[in-house]
């Protein structure tokens, strides 16, 4: 059955995303589905029944006619002659998430050296005696040198990319499935990295805080520094997804393919609710502070809200 | 062995459906699959030609659709079915009677050697 699917898929890929053309889709789904059932309890063989589906299908050229379609069809043959759309093989698609997922590590970390290499002159200038110093300017400039070698690679290395944004391409539908599953099965990671993240960068005063020592300077750049890196990293795994799933056009059926509904709730009672979100957090921050007046607590109001933010998010939304 | 030639029949299918729907409201796959027993396995009609002639009659108010949820023997499955009309009646009268002439006619020069 997942081959005449794709089959149907295949041949209406480029006709035109309207809700005529999708209940012809689904109409032909069911017709063929009934006849692949019928010839499967009849004891064909799941190939044979295929085969027989298949051949007699018929052409969509005479479907375009009495959909009154004729006139999209013409266009979009003639978009294709014109624009080719270059059409991306599995392994290439596969390759190019490994290749983004290998990048946004390599970038994030260059970014965090950046971010971490203040360290050194801080670390140097208290505890090193006179004289050291040189060893900790070299260790900054070492770290930010890496960082730069580790971006130009990056850009040398996803330039071989760079056709997906300047060319029309598409990608089958399984291709696109297997992506938004892989999508699916990320969110949860994306979210927790993206939680830790704001974590660290709301609570990269808490060492000095607590331990009064000016050594612990540095552990604020190390806290941003990590945080940082878990931004980098994982949106740049969540837009490889998202580019791969946008290949498509989207005025035609394929671009249908792998789709999500963004941010779609359970209910009517949770949008609402989230809808109003932030407002109340900042009409809960500012009174709770204004009444207590001790700002240097109540901010950790941000924190918790964001995490839980998040949180009702994902639980929240409908998977599609 | 002979085919029949899509060309020739294109204009009968028309016929052969509503000839089925007189009956009782039916929807795709019974009404191909009757048109496969009816004419002994020799005529199959497509998928594609099956959806277009609904599409084409529903336009041109021969036919209606409806959805039903469940099928005559109770299996629970959404399906479209179709109905004839008043007007799909007096088409399907009139593709008779030119089908009689038509057949008269082309008969005459028919010679089998």
């Amino acid at each position: 059955m997942e081959t005449i699917k794709n089959y149907l898929e295949a041949m209406f890929a480029n006709l035109p995303n309207t809700a005529e053309v999708k209940k012809a889709k689904a109409e032909l789904l069911n017709m063929m589905e009934d006849k692949y059932n019928e010839l499967i309890s009849e004891g064909q063989s799941e190939n044979s029944a295929v085969g027989t589906v298949i051949s007699e299908f018929g052409n969509l050229d005479e479907l375009a006619e009495d959909l009154g379609l004729t006139k999209e069809v013409e266009e979009t043959r003639e978009r294709e002659a014109k624009v080719s759309r270059r059409f991306l093989r599995n392994e290439e698609v596969l390759d190019y998430l490994n290749d983004k997922r290998n990048s946004g590590m390599m970038i994030g970390i260059g970014v965090m050296l950046c971010i971490i290499s203040v360290c050194f002159p801080i670390l140097g200038s208290l505890v090193f005696h006179e004289g050291a110093e040189i060893y900790s300017v070299a260790g900054m400039f070492i770290c930010i040198g890496v960082a730069i070698a580790l971006f130009v690679f990056n850009g040398i290395r996803l330039s071989e990319w760079s056709f997906l944004e300047k060319e029309p391409c598409q990608v089958d539908m399984q291709t696109a499935q297997q992506v938004r599953e892989k999508r699916k099965t990320f969110k949860t990671t994306y979210a927790l990295m993206i939680a830790l993240g704001v974590m660290l960068c709301a609570m990269c005063w808490l060492p000095i805080a607590v331990m009064q020592t000016e050594i612990y300077v540095s552990s604020i750049f190390v806290m941003v520094g990590i945080g940082v890196f878990l931004f980098i990293y994982s949106n740049s795994v969540m837009d490889s997804y998202d580019t791969i799933l946008k290949l498509n056009d989207s005025e035609t059926i394929s671009g249908n393919y792998g789709k999500e509904n963004e941010m779609e709730y359970i209910n009517k009672p949770a949008q609402a609710m989230m809808e109003v979100y932030w407002p109340t957090i900042v009409c809960l921050y500012l009174i709770i502070s204004f009444i207590t007046f001790e700002w240097g607590i109540t901010w950790i109001i941000w924190p918790i809200a964001g995490i839980l933010n998040k949180i009702l998010r994902i639980a929240l939304t409908k998977e599609a | 062995m002979v085919e029949i030639s899509s060309d020739v029949i294109r204009g009968y299918n028309d016929t052969m459906i509503l000839s089925i729907l007189l009956k009782e409201p039916s929807y795709g796959y019974e009404i191909s699959k009757q048109i496969k027993t009816i004419t002994d396995e020799k005529y199959i009609i497509k998928e594609t030609t099956l959806y277009s002639a609904f599409t084409r009659m529903e336009k041109n108010g021969f036919i209606e659709s409806f959805v039903a949820e469940q099928d005559p023997e109770g299996n629970s499955k959404k399906r479209t079915y179709y109905r004839i009309t008043d007007k799909g009646r007096e088409y399907y009268e009139s593709k008779c009677e030119e089908w009689e002439l038509t057949k008269d006619v082309v008969e005459k020069f028919i010679q089998l050697r």
